[in-house]
C-alpha cells in the first residue's frame, strides 16, 4: 500500500465523490446511506476492479502459470489474491467507519453485521473478477469492461439511496431480484437494515441473505470451474 | 551435487514451449502420453506439481515487490513456512548475486536480475525438476552470462528450452533437437556434433562447389586447414556448433 498509494486513492474517489454529491443534493438528509452504501461500493468495486489485477497477473506476469506448477490449488490462488484485495480495501475502510462514527452511525452489532456483509461482498466480487478475467484474452481488454461493470454493479444499486426507492415503484420487486445479480444489492439492503435506515422487513431480510450467500457460493463455484488453471 | 540440464532447442514456433508447459501440466495435450517419474501429466497433475518447478518464458516480476518479498511469497505458496521460506530466499538470493538487491524493488532492477528472481525462486524450491522456458530471451550478452551462472547454481534435473545455440552449448549435458513439435535428434553436444569433427563452416554469398544455399548465403564444410583459402576469397569461416546441426537439416534457423 506504502508503494501504490495511487491505488487506494482511486479506489476511495468514486464512493467519496457520490458520498458529496448525495450531501449536497439532498442538503445531508441521506448522507447515512451514502456513509453505509459508500463501504460497501469501496469493497465491491475493489472487489470487481480486481478483474484487471487478475488478468494482468495471469497473462502478462504469468504468475497464475508459476503457481499452477506448484502445490497451490485454484481455490488457494482465488482465495490469496481476494485477501490481498481485501487488504487494498482497509485504508478505504478506516475512512468510512471514521465518518459513520462521526454520524454515530455504528454499535458492536452493527459493525459485526458490516464486517460479515463486507467478507461476503469481497468473496463474491472477486469470485465475479475472476469469472471476467478467465474469459479475458488480452489484457487491454479487461479495464473498460472492468470501469463499466463496477459502475453498474455498485453505483446503481441502491448503495447510495434507501431501496424502497425502487420497491414502492411498478415492478419493484422484479428491479430488485434484477439489480440482486450484483452482490452489492443484497448487501446494501442488508447494510439498511442493520444501521436501522429502514425498518427491518423480515421476509427481505431473510431473501436478501439467502442471495447473498448463495451468490457467493455460485460466483466463487463458477470462477474455480473457470479458473484457467491448466489450459485446454 | 550440480544439476543435470537438458536442453530442448529448436526455432520459434517449433512446439517448445509448448512441450513445456504439457510437462508441467499447465496445458492440457491433445493426444498421446506424457509421464514424470512415472506419474501421468493428465492423471497424476497433483503429485507431479509438488515435485516440480516451471519458469515461464514470459513471466516477469511485480513491479512493486522486492527479490526477497517475490521469492518468499512464491515459497509460502509451496507450502514453506514463513521462517523456512526467508531463509531458503536469503540463500538463493546470495547463490545468484541477488543477495545486495533483495529489498530493492523489481522495477529498479535490469532485465538480468530479473530473470534471476525466477531462477532464485526454482533454487529455493529444491524441486526434482526445473523447467525453464527459454530464460534469456532478450537479455543482453551479460545478462545471459549472468543467468547462466545462476542456473549452474540448481540442482536437481532442469529442462531448459532455448533457441540459442551458444546457450545449449554452454549449459547442458544433453541436447534434443526440435522441429514441428517433434524431436529430430538427441545427444550430447559431443555426439550431435560428431559428424564435423575438425570442420568449419564456410559463409559465402558466392556459389562453391559442394555447397548448399541457406537464403541467400551459400554454405559449405571444408577441413580446418583448407579455412585459410576461403578467408582470402573474402568469405566467412564459422567455427561449428550446433546451429550446424539445423543447418544441415535445411531448417531456417532463427536465432
Amino acid at each position: 500500500m506504502k508503494r501504490g498509494p495511487s491505488y487506494i486513492i482511486a479506489s476511495l474517489t468514486t464512493p467519496l465523490s457520490l458520498l458529496f454529491v448525495v450531501y449536497i443534493l439532498t442538503s445531508g438528509a441521506l448522507v447515512k446511506y451514502a456513509i453505509v452504501g459508500g463501504m460497501i461500493t469501496l469493497v465491491a468495486s475493489i472487489g470487481i476492479q480486481s478483474a484487471g489485477d487478475a488478468t494482468f497477473l495471469r497473462l502478462q506476469l504469468r504468475l497464475q502459470d508459476l503457481y499452477v506448477a506448484s502445490r497451490v490449488s485454484p481455490t488457494d490462488y482465488m482465495l490469496a489474491l481476494t485477501m490481498s484485495f481485501l487488504a487494498f480495501s482497509i485504508p478505504g475502510i478506516i475512512v468510512y467507519v471514521s465518518l459513520g462514527v462521526l454520524y454515530n452511525l455504528y454499535n458492536l452489532v452493527d459493525s459485526l453485521i458490516m464486517l460479515s456483509l463486507i467478507v461476503l461482498l469481497i468473496f463474491s466480487t472477486a469470485a465475479i473478477s475472476f469469472i471476467i478475467s478467465s474469459l479475458i484474452k488480452h489484457v487491454r481488454n479487461v479495464w473498460g469492461i472492468v470501469s463499466v461493470l463496477s459502475i453498474i454493479m455498485t453505483v446503481i444499486p441502491p448503495t447510495f439511496y434507501p431501496y424502497t426507492y425502487i420497491m414502492s415503484r411498478n415492478s419493484g420487486n422484479i428491479i430488485i431480484y434484477l439489480m440482486s445479480f450484483s452482490p452489492a444489492t443484497p448487501a446494501a439492503i442488508l447494510a439498511q437494515f442493520a444501521f436501522g435506515l429502514q425498518p427491518v422487513v423480515y421476509s427481505t431480510l431473510y431473501l436478501m441473505m439467502s442471495i447473498l450467500l448463495i451468490e457467493t457460493v455460485i460466483y466463487f463455484s463458477i470462477a474455480r470451474y473457470l479458473t484457467r488453471w491448466r489450459e485446454i | 551435487m550440480s544439476a543435470r540440464i537438458t536442453t530442448i532447442i529448436g526455432r520459434n514456433g517449433a512446439g517448445k514451449t509448448t512441450l513445456l508447459r504439457i510437462l508441467s501440466t499447465q496445458l492440457m495435450p491433445t493426444s498421446g502420453k506424457a509421464t514424470i517419474f512415472g506419474l501421468d501429466v493428465v492423471h497424476q497433475a497433483k503429485e507431479i506439481r509438488k515435485r516440480i518447478v516451471s519458469i515461464p518464458q514470459e513471466a516477469s516480476t511485480i513491479g512493486i515487490l522486492t527479490p526477497m518479498e517475490q521469492v518468499s511469497m512464491y515459497l509460502v505458496g509451496r507450502g514453506f513456512s514463513t521462517a523456512d521460506a526467508r531463509k531458503a530466499t536469503l540463500d538463493a538470493l546470495e547463490a545468484v548475486g541477488l543477495h545486495e538487491a533483495r529489498n530493492n524493488p523489481a522495477d529498479t532492477l535490469s532485465g538480468g536480475m530479473k530473470r534471476k528472481c525466477f531462477v532464485a525462486m526454482a533454487l529455493a524450491a529444491n524441486a526434482d525438476v526445473i523447467f525453464l522456458d527459454e530464460p534469456t530471451t532478450g537479455l543482453d550478452p551479460i545478462s545471459r552470462l549472468e543467468v547462466w551462472s545462476a542456473i549452474k547454481q540448481l540442482q536437481g534435473n532442469i529442462i531448459l528450452t532455448t533457441h540459442y545455440m551458444e546457450e545449449a552449448e554452454k549449459l547442458s549435458e544433453e541436447v534434443f533437437l526440435f522441429e514441428s513439435g517433434s524431436i529430430i535428434d538427441r545427444g550430447t553436444i559431443k555426439s550431435l556434433l560428431k559428424g564435423f569433427e575438425n570442420k568449419v563452416r564456410i559463409e559465402s554469398y558466392r556459389k562453391m562447389d559442394n555447397s548448399f544455399r541457406v537464403g541467400t548465403i551459400y554454405i559449405r564444410y571444408v577441413p580446418q586447414d583448407e579455412a585459410t583459402r576461403f578467408i582470402k576469397e573474402g568469405d566467412s569461416v564459422r567455427k561449428i556448433s550446433l546451429d550446424d546441426l539445423f543447418i544441415m537439416r535445411g531448417v531456417d534457423f532463427e536465432s
